[in-house]
Protein backbone atom coordinates (compact mmCIF):
# COMPACT_ATOMS: atom_id res chain seq x y z
CA UNK A 1 0.00 0.00 0.00
CA UNK A 2 1.36 3.43 -0.98
CA UNK A 3 0.73 6.28 1.45
CA UNK A 4 1.18 9.88 0.26
CA UNK A 5 1.98 13.09 2.17
CA UNK A 6 3.74 11.18 4.92
CA UNK A 7 5.48 13.31 7.57
CA UNK A 8 9.13 12.48 8.26
CA UNK A 9 9.76 12.45 12.00
CA UNK A 10 13.52 12.85 11.95
CA UNK A 11 14.67 16.47 11.91
CA UNK A 12 13.02 19.81 12.56
CA UNK A 13 12.10 20.25 8.88
CA UNK A 14 9.22 17.77 9.35
CA UNK A 15 9.00 17.26 5.57
CA UNK A 16 5.40 16.30 4.82
CA UNK A 17 5.65 15.17 1.20
CA UNK A 18 7.05 11.65 1.51
CA UNK A 19 5.48 8.74 -0.34
CA UNK A 20 5.90 5.55 1.67
CA UNK A 21 5.03 2.01 0.66
CA UNK A 22 4.05 -0.38 3.45
CA UNK A 23 3.77 -4.17 3.21
CA UNK A 24 3.07 -6.49 6.16
CA UNK A 25 3.64 -3.82 8.81
CA UNK A 26 7.00 -2.86 7.37
CA UNK A 27 8.07 0.11 5.25
CA UNK A 28 9.46 -1.20 1.97
CA UNK A 29 10.09 2.02 0.00
CA UNK A 30 10.38 5.77 0.57
CA UNK A 31 10.13 8.46 -2.11
CA UNK A 32 11.13 12.13 -1.71
CA UNK A 33 13.00 11.45 1.52
CA UNK A 34 16.60 12.43 2.26
CA UNK A 35 19.24 9.95 3.44
CA UNK A 36 18.12 10.44 7.04
CA UNK A 37 14.47 9.71 6.19
CA UNK A 38 15.36 6.63 4.17
CA UNK A 39 17.41 5.23 7.05
CA UNK A 40 14.71 6.02 9.58
CA UNK A 41 11.85 4.39 7.68
CA UNK A 42 13.66 1.55 5.95
CA UNK A 43 16.05 0.33 8.64
CA UNK A 44 13.85 0.57 11.67
CA UNK A 45 15.27 -1.81 14.29
CA UNK A 46 13.56 -1.98 17.70
CA UNK A 47 14.07 -3.42 21.13
CA UNK A 48 11.59 -6.32 21.19
CA UNK A 49 10.25 -6.16 24.74
CA UNK A 50 10.84 -4.36 28.05
CA UNK A 51 14.12 -5.32 29.72
CA UNK A 52 15.37 -4.96 33.27
CA UNK A 53 18.92 -5.03 34.57
CA UNK A 54 19.48 -8.20 36.57
CA UNK A 55 22.84 -8.18 38.35
CA UNK A 56 25.41 -8.13 35.58
CA UNK A 57 22.90 -9.15 32.92
CA UNK A 58 19.44 -8.34 31.63
CA UNK A 59 16.11 -10.11 31.64
CA UNK A 60 12.87 -9.60 29.76
CA UNK A 61 9.90 -8.29 31.76
CA UNK A 62 6.27 -7.62 30.90
CA UNK A 63 4.93 -4.15 30.16
CA UNK A 64 2.81 -4.26 33.34
CA UNK A 65 5.84 -5.17 35.43
CA UNK A 66 7.94 -2.43 33.82
CA UNK A 67 5.24 0.20 34.36
CA UNK A 68 4.77 -0.83 38.00
CA UNK A 69 8.49 -0.69 38.65
CA UNK A 70 8.87 2.70 36.96
CA UNK A 71 6.08 4.12 39.13
CA UNK A 72 7.80 2.74 42.25
CA UNK A 73 11.15 4.22 41.25
CA UNK A 74 9.59 7.65 40.74
CA UNK A 75 7.63 7.45 44.00
CA UNK A 76 10.78 6.48 45.94
CA UNK A 77 12.85 9.32 44.52
CA UNK A 78 13.41 12.61 46.36
CA UNK A 79 14.77 14.45 43.30
CA UNK A 80 13.62 12.73 40.08
CA UNK A 81 14.68 14.07 36.67
CA UNK A 82 12.46 13.51 33.62
CA UNK A 83 14.59 14.12 30.56
CA UNK A 84 14.29 13.89 26.78
CA UNK A 85 10.90 14.38 25.10
CA UNK A 86 12.06 15.68 21.68
CA UNK A 87 11.51 12.37 19.91
CA UNK A 88 7.91 11.92 20.91
CA UNK A 89 4.62 13.61 20.12
CA UNK A 90 3.06 16.53 21.98
CA UNK A 91 0.33 14.47 23.65
CA UNK A 92 2.98 12.30 25.38
CA UNK A 93 5.02 15.39 26.32
CA UNK A 94 1.93 16.81 27.99
CA UNK A 95 1.53 13.70 30.18
CA UNK A 96 5.21 14.00 31.07
CA UNK A 97 4.80 17.54 32.39
CA UNK A 98 1.81 16.53 34.54
CA UNK A 99 3.82 13.57 35.85
CA UNK A 100 6.72 15.86 36.79
CA UNK A 101 4.33 18.15 38.67
CA UNK A 102 2.74 15.20 40.46
CA UNK A 103 6.06 13.89 41.79
CA UNK A 104 7.70 17.31 42.35
CA UNK A 105 10.48 16.51 39.89
CA UNK A 106 12.49 18.34 37.26
CA UNK A 107 11.44 18.03 33.63
CA UNK A 108 13.86 19.02 30.90
CA UNK A 109 14.04 18.45 27.16
CA UNK A 110 16.90 18.13 24.71
CA UNK A 111 16.97 21.88 23.98
CA UNK A 112 19.07 21.97 27.14
CA UNK A 113 21.98 20.75 24.93
CA UNK A 114 20.91 22.28 21.58
CA UNK A 115 18.93 25.53 21.36
CA UNK A 116 18.46 26.21 25.08
CA UNK A 117 20.81 29.20 24.78
CA UNK A 118 18.73 30.45 21.82
CA UNK A 119 15.65 30.45 24.01
CA UNK A 120 17.54 32.34 26.73
CA UNK A 121 18.50 34.98 24.16
CA UNK A 122 14.95 35.17 22.82
CA UNK A 123 13.71 35.72 26.39
CA UNK A 124 16.09 38.71 26.58
CA UNK A 125 15.49 40.40 23.22
CA UNK A 126 12.62 38.67 21.40
CA UNK A 127 12.41 36.62 18.24
CA UNK A 128 11.87 38.33 14.88
CA UNK A 129 11.08 35.05 13.12
CA UNK A 130 8.73 33.86 10.42
CA UNK A 131 7.46 30.62 8.91
CA UNK A 132 9.50 28.67 6.38
CA UNK A 133 6.79 29.41 3.81
CA UNK A 134 7.61 33.13 4.03
CA UNK A 135 11.30 32.35 3.50
CA UNK A 136 10.60 30.11 0.53
CA UNK A 137 8.36 32.62 -1.22
CA UNK A 138 10.11 35.89 -0.37
CA UNK A 139 13.71 35.62 0.86
CA UNK A 140 16.39 36.68 -1.64
CA UNK A 141 19.23 36.50 0.93
CA UNK A 142 19.78 33.49 3.16
CA UNK A 143 22.37 33.36 5.95
CA UNK A 144 23.35 30.09 7.63
CA UNK A 145 25.44 30.88 10.72
CA UNK A 146 27.07 28.02 12.65
CA UNK A 147 24.84 25.59 10.79
CA UNK A 148 25.48 22.87 8.23
CA UNK A 149 22.05 22.10 6.73
CA UNK A 150 23.36 19.69 4.09
CA UNK A 151 24.36 17.29 6.87
CA UNK A 152 21.85 18.11 9.60
CA UNK A 153 18.71 19.18 7.68
CA UNK A 154 19.35 17.77 4.20
CA UNK A 155 16.18 19.09 2.54
CA UNK A 156 16.14 22.56 4.13
CA UNK A 157 17.86 24.08 1.11
CA UNK A 158 15.73 22.27 -1.48
CA UNK A 159 12.39 22.85 0.22
CA UNK A 160 12.79 26.37 1.60
CA UNK A 161 15.93 28.22 0.57
CA UNK A 162 18.76 27.79 -1.95
CA UNK A 163 17.06 25.50 -4.44
CA UNK A 164 13.37 26.20 -3.73
CA UNK A 165 11.57 28.40 -6.23
CA UNK A 166 8.93 30.56 -4.54
CA UNK A 167 6.06 32.94 -5.35
CA UNK A 168 8.34 35.97 -5.61
CA UNK A 169 11.52 34.00 -6.35
CA UNK A 170 11.17 32.43 -9.77
CA UNK A 171 14.68 31.03 -10.07
CA UNK A 172 15.91 30.41 -6.57
CA UNK A 173 19.38 29.18 -7.42
CA UNK A 174 20.09 32.30 -9.49
CA UNK A 175 18.10 34.87 -7.49
CA UNK A 176 18.94 33.97 -3.91
CA UNK A 177 22.28 34.90 -2.35
CA UNK A 178 23.54 32.42 0.23
CA UNK A 179 25.95 33.40 2.99
CA UNK A 180 27.49 30.80 5.30
CA UNK A 181 29.43 31.62 8.48
CA UNK A 182 31.30 28.78 10.19
CA UNK A 183 34.59 27.89 11.85
CA UNK A 184 35.20 25.08 9.35
CA UNK A 185 34.50 24.38 5.70
CA UNK A 186 31.48 22.18 5.21
CA UNK A 187 29.36 20.90 2.32
CA UNK A 188 27.09 23.87 3.00
CA UNK A 189 29.87 26.46 2.94
CA UNK A 190 31.03 25.03 -0.40
CA UNK A 191 27.88 26.25 -2.17
CA UNK A 192 27.74 29.68 -0.52
CA UNK A 193 28.15 32.94 -2.45
CA UNK A 194 30.04 34.26 0.59
CA UNK A 195 31.72 32.06 3.18
CA UNK A 196 32.73 33.86 6.37
CA UNK A 197 35.37 31.60 7.86
CA UNK A 198 35.42 32.62 11.48
CA UNK A 199 38.14 31.96 14.03
CA UNK A 200 37.10 29.59 16.79
CA UNK A 201 35.14 31.53 19.39
CA UNK A 202 34.97 34.61 17.17
CA UNK A 203 31.26 34.58 16.29
CA UNK A 204 30.33 37.30 18.78
CA UNK A 205 33.02 39.63 17.42
CA UNK A 206 32.06 38.99 13.79
CA UNK A 207 28.38 39.63 14.55
CA UNK A 208 29.31 42.82 16.40
CA UNK A 209 31.37 44.00 13.42
CA UNK A 210 28.42 43.45 11.07
CA UNK A 211 26.13 45.29 13.48
CA UNK A 212 28.53 48.23 13.54
CA UNK A 213 28.68 48.39 9.72
CA UNK A 214 24.90 48.15 9.38
CA UNK A 215 24.55 50.91 12.02
CA UNK A 216 26.87 53.19 10.00
CA UNK A 217 29.90 52.81 12.27
CA UNK A 218 32.02 50.94 9.72
CA UNK A 219 35.00 53.23 10.28
CA UNK A 220 35.54 51.47 13.61
CA UNK A 221 36.19 48.11 11.98
CA UNK A 222 39.84 46.95 11.95
CA UNK A 223 41.39 45.18 8.95
CA UNK A 224 40.40 41.77 10.23
CA UNK A 225 37.77 40.62 12.76
CA UNK A 226 37.80 37.02 14.04
CA UNK A 227 39.68 35.93 10.93
CA UNK A 228 37.32 37.71 8.50
CA UNK A 229 38.64 40.60 6.41
CA UNK A 230 37.14 44.08 6.68
CA UNK A 231 36.37 43.98 2.94
CA UNK A 232 34.36 40.79 3.23
CA UNK A 233 32.45 42.06 6.26
CA UNK A 234 31.46 45.20 4.30
CA UNK A 235 30.51 43.08 1.28
CA UNK A 236 28.30 40.80 3.37
CA UNK A 237 26.69 43.72 5.22
CA UNK A 238 25.88 45.33 1.86
CA UNK A 239 24.32 42.13 0.49
CA UNK A 240 22.14 41.96 3.61
CA UNK A 241 21.13 45.64 3.55
CA UNK A 242 20.24 45.45 -0.14
CA UNK A 243 18.10 42.35 0.31
CA UNK A 244 14.37 42.63 -0.28
CA UNK A 245 13.83 39.99 2.38
CA UNK A 246 16.62 38.27 4.31
CA UNK A 247 16.49 35.21 6.54
CA UNK A 248 19.17 34.16 9.03
CA UNK A 249 19.22 30.54 10.19
CA UNK A 250 21.59 29.64 12.98
CA UNK A 251 22.75 26.34 14.44
CA UNK A 252 24.70 24.85 17.30
CA UNK A 253 27.86 26.54 16.04
CA UNK A 254 26.49 29.59 17.87
CA UNK A 255 24.72 28.01 20.86
CA UNK A 256 27.58 25.73 21.90
CA UNK A 257 30.50 28.08 21.24
CA UNK A 258 32.03 30.48 23.74
CA UNK A 259 29.51 33.22 24.42
CA UNK A 260 26.61 30.74 24.14
CA UNK A 261 23.33 32.68 24.48
CA UNK A 262 25.10 36.03 24.10
CA UNK A 263 26.07 34.96 20.56
CA UNK A 264 22.39 34.45 19.75
CA UNK A 265 21.44 37.74 21.37
CA UNK A 266 23.99 39.46 19.17
CA UNK A 267 22.62 37.71 16.05
CA UNK A 268 19.07 38.76 16.95
CA UNK A 269 20.25 42.32 17.49
CA UNK A 270 21.99 42.24 14.08
CA UNK A 271 18.61 41.21 12.65
CA UNK A 272 17.01 44.18 14.42
CA UNK A 273 19.64 46.52 12.94
CA UNK A 274 19.03 45.11 9.46
CA UNK A 275 15.31 45.81 9.86
CA UNK A 276 16.17 49.54 9.83
CA UNK A 277 17.08 48.98 6.17
CA UNK A 278 14.93 46.09 4.94
CA UNK A 279 12.96 43.09 6.14
CA UNK A 280 15.09 40.48 7.93
CA UNK A 281 14.18 37.49 10.09
CA UNK A 282 16.13 35.00 12.21
CA UNK A 283 15.31 31.42 13.19
CA UNK A 284 17.06 28.52 14.91
CA UNK A 285 17.67 25.30 12.96
CA UNK A 286 15.92 22.99 15.38
CA UNK A 287 17.39 19.48 15.35
CA UNK A 288 15.00 16.81 16.66
CA UNK A 289 11.70 16.56 14.83
CA UNK A 290 9.66 17.65 17.84
CA UNK A 291 12.09 19.53 20.04
CA UNK A 292 10.20 22.72 19.21
CA UNK A 293 7.05 20.89 20.29
CA UNK A 294 8.57 20.09 23.66
CA UNK A 295 9.25 23.81 24.18
CA UNK A 296 5.69 24.67 23.12
CA UNK A 297 4.01 22.01 25.27
CA UNK A 298 6.16 22.75 28.34
CA UNK A 299 5.49 26.47 27.93
CA UNK A 300 1.74 26.27 27.55
CA UNK A 301 1.49 24.11 30.67
CA UNK A 302 4.15 25.64 32.95
CA UNK A 303 5.12 28.99 31.46
CA UNK A 304 8.68 27.80 30.79
CA UNK A 305 10.18 26.05 27.76
CA UNK A 306 12.63 23.61 29.41
CA UNK A 307 14.50 22.92 32.69
CA UNK A 308 11.40 23.20 34.90
CA UNK A 309 11.72 22.29 38.56
CA UNK A 310 8.52 21.42 40.47
CA UNK A 311 10.30 20.72 43.79
CA UNK A 312 8.78 23.86 45.33
CA UNK A 313 5.26 22.85 44.27
CA UNK A 314 5.30 25.54 41.59
CA UNK A 315 7.13 25.73 38.26
CA UNK A 316 10.65 27.16 38.69
CA UNK A 317 13.08 27.72 35.81
CA UNK A 318 16.75 28.64 36.07
CA UNK A 319 19.11 27.39 33.32
CA UNK A 320 22.47 26.53 34.83
CA UNK A 321 20.73 25.26 37.96
CA UNK A 322 17.66 23.30 36.81
CA UNK A 323 19.18 22.06 33.54
CA UNK A 324 19.87 18.33 33.19
CA UNK A 325 23.64 18.47 32.68
CA UNK A 326 24.07 20.60 35.82
CA UNK A 327 21.76 18.39 37.90
CA UNK A 328 23.59 15.24 36.78
CA UNK A 329 27.04 16.82 37.16
CA UNK A 330 26.20 17.71 40.77
CA UNK A 331 24.93 14.17 41.36
CA UNK A 332 21.71 15.74 42.54
CA UNK A 333 18.96 13.56 41.07
CA UNK A 334 18.30 10.16 42.61
CA UNK A 335 16.22 8.72 39.74
CA UNK A 336 15.88 9.54 36.06
CA UNK A 337 13.15 8.85 33.51
CA UNK A 338 14.54 9.22 29.98
CA UNK A 339 11.94 9.51 27.24
CA UNK A 340 12.77 9.54 23.52
CA UNK A 341 16.39 10.66 23.67
CA UNK A 342 19.86 9.33 24.45
CA UNK A 343 21.74 11.23 27.17
CA UNK A 344 24.23 8.34 27.45
CA UNK A 345 25.52 9.29 24.02
CA UNK A 346 24.93 13.03 24.05
CA UNK A 347 25.78 14.21 27.57
CA UNK A 348 29.33 14.55 28.92
CA UNK A 349 30.77 11.41 30.49
CA UNK A 350 30.34 12.66 34.07
CA UNK A 351 26.57 12.80 33.48
CA UNK A 352 26.51 9.29 32.01
CA UNK A 353 28.33 8.04 35.12
CA UNK A 354 25.63 9.47 37.37
CA UNK A 355 22.87 7.93 35.24
CA UNK A 356 24.53 4.54 35.79
CA UNK A 357 24.63 5.12 39.58
CA UNK A 358 20.91 5.85 40.02
CA UNK A 359 17.75 4.01 38.91
CA UNK A 360 17.35 5.14 35.28
CA UNK A 361 14.31 4.12 33.26
CA UNK A 362 14.34 4.64 29.52
CA UNK A 363 11.22 4.74 27.34
CA UNK A 364 12.54 4.43 23.79
CA UNK A 365 12.00 2.19 20.76
CA UNK A 366 15.71 1.54 20.15
CA UNK A 367 18.74 0.14 21.90
CA UNK A 368 21.09 3.08 22.37
CA UNK A 369 23.95 4.16 24.64
CA UNK A 370 21.56 4.94 27.50
CA UNK A 371 20.27 1.35 27.40
CA UNK A 372 23.58 0.16 28.89
CA UNK A 373 23.28 2.73 31.71
CA UNK A 374 19.63 2.09 32.49
CA UNK A 375 18.03 -0.23 34.99
CA UNK A 376 14.90 -0.64 32.89
CA UNK A 377 13.93 0.06 29.27
CA UNK A 378 10.43 0.08 27.82
CA UNK A 379 10.19 -0.06 24.01
CA UNK A 380 7.41 1.91 22.35
CA UNK A 381 5.96 2.64 18.92
CA UNK A 382 7.68 5.23 16.71
CA UNK A 383 5.62 8.36 16.06
CA UNK A 384 5.18 8.74 12.32
CA UNK A 385 5.54 4.99 11.70
CA UNK A 386 3.26 3.04 14.05
CA UNK A 387 2.06 5.89 16.28
CA UNK A 388 0.42 9.22 15.50
CA UNK A 389 0.61 12.57 17.21
CA UNK A 390 1.29 16.29 16.97
CA UNK A 391 4.73 17.72 16.23
CA UNK A 392 5.97 21.29 15.78
CA UNK A 393 8.19 22.13 12.82
CA UNK A 394 11.30 24.26 13.42
CA UNK A 395 9.29 27.40 12.59
CA UNK A 396 6.56 26.60 15.13
CA UNK A 397 3.99 25.22 12.68
CA UNK A 398 2.15 22.23 14.20
CA UNK A 399 1.91 19.20 11.92
CA UNK A 400 0.08 15.97 12.59
CA UNK A 401 2.29 12.90 12.12
CA UNK A 402 0.26 9.93 10.96
CA UNK A 403 0.44 6.26 11.75
CA UNK A 404 1.42 4.16 8.69
CA UNK A 405 0.27 0.88 10.19
CA UNK A 406 -0.91 -0.55 13.50
CA UNK A 407 1.92 -2.45 15.13
CA UNK A 408 2.26 -4.37 18.37
CA UNK A 409 3.99 -1.68 20.45
CA UNK A 410 2.14 0.72 22.77
CA UNK A 411 2.94 4.40 22.21
CA UNK A 412 4.71 6.78 24.63
CA UNK A 413 1.47 8.41 25.68
CA UNK A 414 -0.16 5.11 26.67
CA UNK A 415 2.86 4.05 28.74
CA UNK A 416 3.17 7.43 30.43
CA UNK A 417 -0.55 7.61 31.22
CA UNK A 418 -0.34 4.22 32.94
CA UNK A 419 2.69 5.32 34.98
CA UNK A 420 0.89 8.58 35.86
CA UNK A 421 -2.23 6.69 36.97
CA UNK A 422 -0.20 4.36 39.22
CA UNK A 423 1.73 7.24 40.79
CA UNK A 424 -1.47 9.22 41.35
CA UNK A 425 -3.18 6.24 42.92
CA UNK A 426 -0.23 5.61 45.25
CA UNK A 427 -0.12 9.28 46.28
CA UNK A 428 -3.86 9.24 47.00
CA UNK A 429 -3.64 6.18 49.21
CA UNK B 1 50.06 17.16 20.10
CA UNK B 2 47.58 19.61 21.64
CA UNK B 3 44.50 20.47 19.58
CA UNK B 4 40.95 21.78 20.01
CA UNK B 5 38.09 19.30 19.72
CA UNK B 6 35.01 20.49 17.88
CA UNK B 7 31.87 18.34 17.71
CA UNK B 8 28.74 18.45 15.58
CA UNK B 9 26.30 16.58 13.43
CA UNK B 10 27.25 14.66 10.29
CA UNK B 11 24.90 13.03 7.84
CA UNK B 12 26.38 9.60 8.55
CA UNK B 13 25.92 10.08 12.29
CA UNK B 14 22.30 11.09 11.66
CA UNK B 15 21.74 8.14 9.35
CA UNK B 16 22.78 5.58 11.94
CA UNK B 17 21.66 7.41 15.09
CA UNK B 18 18.73 5.06 15.69
CA UNK B 19 20.99 2.02 15.25
CA UNK B 20 23.70 2.77 17.78
CA UNK B 21 24.67 -0.88 18.12
CA UNK B 22 25.64 -1.00 14.41
CA UNK B 23 29.19 -1.09 13.10
CA UNK B 24 28.28 1.85 10.82
CA UNK B 25 27.44 4.08 13.78
CA UNK B 26 30.58 3.10 15.66
CA UNK B 27 32.71 3.74 12.59
CA UNK B 28 31.35 7.28 12.27
CA UNK B 29 31.17 8.19 15.97
CA UNK B 30 34.73 6.96 16.67
CA UNK B 31 36.32 8.81 13.71
CA UNK B 32 38.70 11.59 14.62
CA UNK B 33 38.58 13.97 11.65
CA UNK B 34 41.92 15.72 11.22
CA UNK B 35 43.90 18.10 9.08
CA UNK B 36 46.36 16.16 6.88
CA UNK B 37 49.38 18.15 8.09
CA UNK B 38 48.55 17.38 11.72
CA UNK B 39 48.36 13.70 10.78
CA UNK B 40 51.70 13.97 9.00
CA UNK B 41 53.29 15.57 12.04
CA UNK B 42 51.83 12.88 14.29
CA UNK B 43 53.01 10.21 11.79
CA UNK B 44 49.58 8.61 11.47
CA UNK B 45 47.54 7.58 8.44
CA UNK B 46 43.85 7.09 7.78
CA UNK B 47 42.52 4.39 10.08
CA UNK B 48 45.41 4.50 12.58
CA UNK B 49 44.38 4.59 16.21
CA UNK B 50 44.89 7.66 18.36
CA UNK B 51 44.50 8.08 22.09
CA UNK B 52 42.64 11.33 22.73
CA UNK B 53 42.91 12.81 26.21
CA UNK B 54 41.22 15.77 27.84
CA UNK B 55 40.98 16.93 31.44
CA UNK B 56 37.76 14.94 31.65
CA UNK B 57 38.60 11.58 30.13
CA UNK B 58 40.35 9.65 27.41
CA UNK B 59 39.29 7.43 24.55
CA UNK B 60 40.91 5.71 21.57
CA UNK B 61 39.59 6.78 18.15
CA UNK B 62 40.44 6.26 14.50
CA UNK B 63 42.19 9.00 12.50
CA UNK B 64 40.46 10.22 9.34
CA UNK B 65 41.90 12.90 7.04
CA UNK B 66 39.37 15.50 5.91
CA UNK B 67 39.42 18.73 3.95
CA UNK B 68 38.20 21.95 5.54
CA UNK B 69 39.73 21.69 9.00
CA UNK B 70 42.54 24.06 9.87
CA UNK B 71 45.59 22.78 11.71
CA UNK B 72 45.17 22.45 15.44
CA UNK B 73 41.49 21.54 15.21
CA UNK B 74 39.91 18.09 15.17
CA UNK B 75 36.27 17.24 14.60
CA UNK B 76 34.28 14.32 15.99
CA UNK B 77 30.57 13.86 15.36
CA UNK B 78 28.42 14.24 18.44
CA UNK B 79 28.10 10.97 20.31
CA UNK B 80 29.56 8.85 23.10
CA UNK B 81 33.20 9.04 21.92
CA UNK B 82 33.30 12.84 21.78
CA UNK B 83 31.40 13.07 25.04
CA UNK B 84 33.98 10.94 26.80
CA UNK B 85 36.19 14.02 26.48
CA UNK B 86 33.79 16.94 26.95
CA UNK B 87 33.54 18.43 30.44
CA UNK B 88 30.18 18.93 32.18
CA UNK B 89 30.71 22.60 33.19
CA UNK B 90 27.98 24.80 31.68
CA UNK B 91 28.99 28.25 33.00
CA UNK B 92 25.46 28.82 34.24
CA UNK B 93 23.85 28.23 30.83
CA UNK B 94 22.98 24.51 30.95
CA UNK B 95 25.14 24.00 27.85
CA UNK B 96 28.57 22.31 28.11
CA UNK B 97 31.49 23.40 25.90
CA UNK B 98 30.82 20.90 23.11
CA UNK B 99 32.79 22.94 20.56
CA UNK B 100 35.96 23.87 22.39
CA UNK B 101 37.56 21.06 24.40
CA UNK B 102 41.36 21.06 24.62
CA UNK B 103 42.68 17.58 23.93
CA UNK B 104 46.02 15.89 23.37
CA UNK B 105 46.64 13.27 20.66
CA UNK B 106 49.00 10.33 20.85
CA UNK B 107 49.28 7.42 18.39
CA UNK B 108 48.47 4.05 19.91
CA UNK B 109 47.87 0.44 18.91
CA UNK B 110 45.18 -0.02 21.56
CA UNK B 111 41.76 -1.00 20.18
CA UNK B 112 38.86 1.41 19.74
CA UNK B 113 36.29 0.53 22.42
CA UNK B 114 32.71 -0.30 21.46
CA UNK B 115 29.88 1.92 22.71
CA UNK B 116 28.89 -0.85 25.05
CA UNK B 117 32.42 -0.86 26.52
CA UNK B 118 32.36 2.93 26.87
CA UNK B 119 29.10 2.77 28.80
CA UNK B 120 30.44 -0.09 30.96
CA UNK B 121 33.36 2.17 31.85
CA UNK B 122 30.76 4.68 33.03
CA UNK B 123 29.34 2.05 35.37
CA UNK B 124 26.68 0.59 33.09
CA UNK B 125 25.88 -3.03 32.27
CA UNK B 126 26.18 -3.91 28.59
CA UNK B 127 23.08 -5.11 26.81
CA UNK B 128 23.50 -7.44 23.83
CA UNK B 129 20.88 -6.58 21.19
Amino acid sequence: MKIEDVVCTFCGCLCDDLVVEVENNRVCSVENGCTLANEKFMRDHRLKNPIRRDGNGWKAVSYDEAIRETAEILLDADRPLLYGWSGTHGEAQSVGVHLAELIGGVIDNTSTVCHGPSIMAIQEVGHPGCTLGQVKNRADVIVYWGANPIDAHPRHMSRYTTYADGFFIENAFRDRKVIVADVRQTESSAIADEFLKIDRGGDYAALSALRAIVRGKGDLIPSRVAGVTREQLFRVAEICMKAKFGAIFFGLGLTMSPGKYKNIRNAIELTQELNRHTKFTISPMRGHWNVYGSNEVFTWITGYPYAIDFARGIAFYNPGETTSVDILMRGECDACLVVASDPGAHFPRACAEHLARIPTVQIDPHVNATTHLATLQIPVAVTGIDAEGTAYRMDGVPIRARKLFTGSYPNDQEILEKIFARVKEAKRS
Amino acid sequence: MRVILNTGRTIRQGSYVERKTSADYMEEAASLNMNRMDMFELAVEDGNHIRVRSDHGEVVMKARAVEGLIRGQVFVCLGPYANHLVGPETHGTGMPDFKTTQVTLEPTTDPVPTIRELMERCGGVGYED
